[in-house]
């Protein structure tokens, strides 16, 4: 019986080894396919997380007019003001102008009237009210944000823009590009006039 | 005729003819010589316009300072007088030979009122007065004028500032 056991014995400990071998390979190749599985669904959502968080750091405002001061676009355009992680940028329909943060040197922000009818049209029309009717029209006014933007080229030539925004949109902008890394220093504040009653 | 009639019509002619001469000669006297006019002309290739910094005790809002050189910096190129207009803190103006420097140094502001101007059109009015000065690189003032800018009855109060920038133009126009 010993022997019998002695012959036996080597015989199944191999087959069991082979056993044990299979089931860990097996188990190993479980454990790989389920971490590529879970990597591959994985990934896209990681990647949604990150293109979240750009958009959340930039935000565009529309219908702003650029006074002056942007390369290649004309004095008095209208078009998107958008600030990017790198930048501001401006668009028109074709147009585009990009000041890098980096070059930012200072940013301010202030508050003006604009009349409601304005400009060639507006003033053609404001004549033409008989009995003076046009001064009543010339009352109507709304507020709207200025915001300047100063800024160096590559030449170290200095610049600034100007910017007219619809009321309160200025502020929070600036508070943008400044949490972007735009330069600003502290600024005295002009006391605004009275605007006197006629 | 007679001569006791052609007498009073020779002394108008002499009158008048003394007259002309005596016009003639004040306006060719008060004419400048043509040295005189070269000797105020100044010549140069390129100009650069350094910053507008107002003194402490002048407040004037950021977008008018800025506007203001902006629109000095468009009219000086739309005058076509030099070669190149450098701006304030241009590495390439240091290699310029014959280099003027345009000075903008504010004296007066005062903020005035779009509606103001559209309701009243004799108030509201708003203006700016800058001391323009052309130096030399070395700091030697070559010109100096008061100039003025306004606003009055239609338009943006930013538009004293490109009124302002068109009477430097006619400035450089005359002196250059």
């Amino acid at each position: 019986m010993k022997t019998r056991c002695a012959q036996i014995t080597p015989a199944a400990s191999c087959t069991r080894c082979e056993l044990v071998r299979r089931s860990l390979r097996l188990c190993g190749l479980l454990v790989f396919g389920a971490g590529l599985v879970l990597s591959a669904t994985a990934a896209p959502s990681f990647s949604r997380q990150s293109a979240t968080s750009q958009n959340l750091a930039s935000s565009s405002i529309a219908d702003v007019k650029c006074v002056i001061g942007l390369e290649n676009i004309k004095p008095g355009a209208k078009g998107m003001l958008t600030s990017l992680p790198t930048g501001l940028e401006f668009t028109t329909g074709q147009k585009n102008a990009e000041i890098a943060t980096s070059s930012i040197q200072d940013v301010f922000t202030g508050r003006e009237s604009r009349q409601d009818v304005s400009g060639m049209g507006g003033t053609l029309v404001e004549a033409a009210i008989p009995y003076g009717g046009g001064r009543v029209v010339s009352l109507f006014s709304h507020k709207v944000d200025v915001l300047a933007v100063e800024y160096v080229d590559m030449n170290g030539g200095f610049h600034g823009a100007i910017f007219v925004l619809s009321a309160g949109k200025a502020t929070e902008f600036k508070n943008q590009l400044v949490a972007h890394g735009a330069k600003v220093s502290t600024h005295v504040e002009a006391p605004e006039p009275k605007e006197q009653k006629p | 005729m007679k001569p006791h009639r052609r007498a009073p019509l020779l002394s108008m002619f002499s009158f008048a003819a003394s007259g002309a001469a005596l016009l003639m000669g004040a306006s060719l006297l008060a004419q400048p010589g043509p040295a005189a006019k070269q000797t105020q002309k100044l010549t140069a290739s390129a100009i650069q316009l350094e910053r507008i910094v107002p003194p402490e005790d002048l407040l004037i809002p950021e977008d008018t300072r800025v506007s203001m050189y902006e629109n000095v910096i468009l009219q000086l190129i739309k005058t076509k007088k030099f070669q190149h207009v450098y701006r304030s803190g241009d590495r390439n103006a240091t290699d310029a030979p014959d280099l003027v420097i345009l000075h903008l140094i504010p004296e007066a502001f005062k903020k005035g009122s779009q509606k103001e101007r559209e309701v009243t059109t004799v108030a509201g009015t708003t203006s700016i007065k800058v001391k323009v000065q052309f130096t030399s690189r070395q700091g030697k003032v070559l010109l100096e004028k008061d100039v003025e800018g306004k606003v009055r009855f239609y338009g943006e109060n930013l538009r004293a500032t490109y009124d302002l920038a068109k009477k430097v133009s006619a400035l450089v126009n005359e002196s250059f």
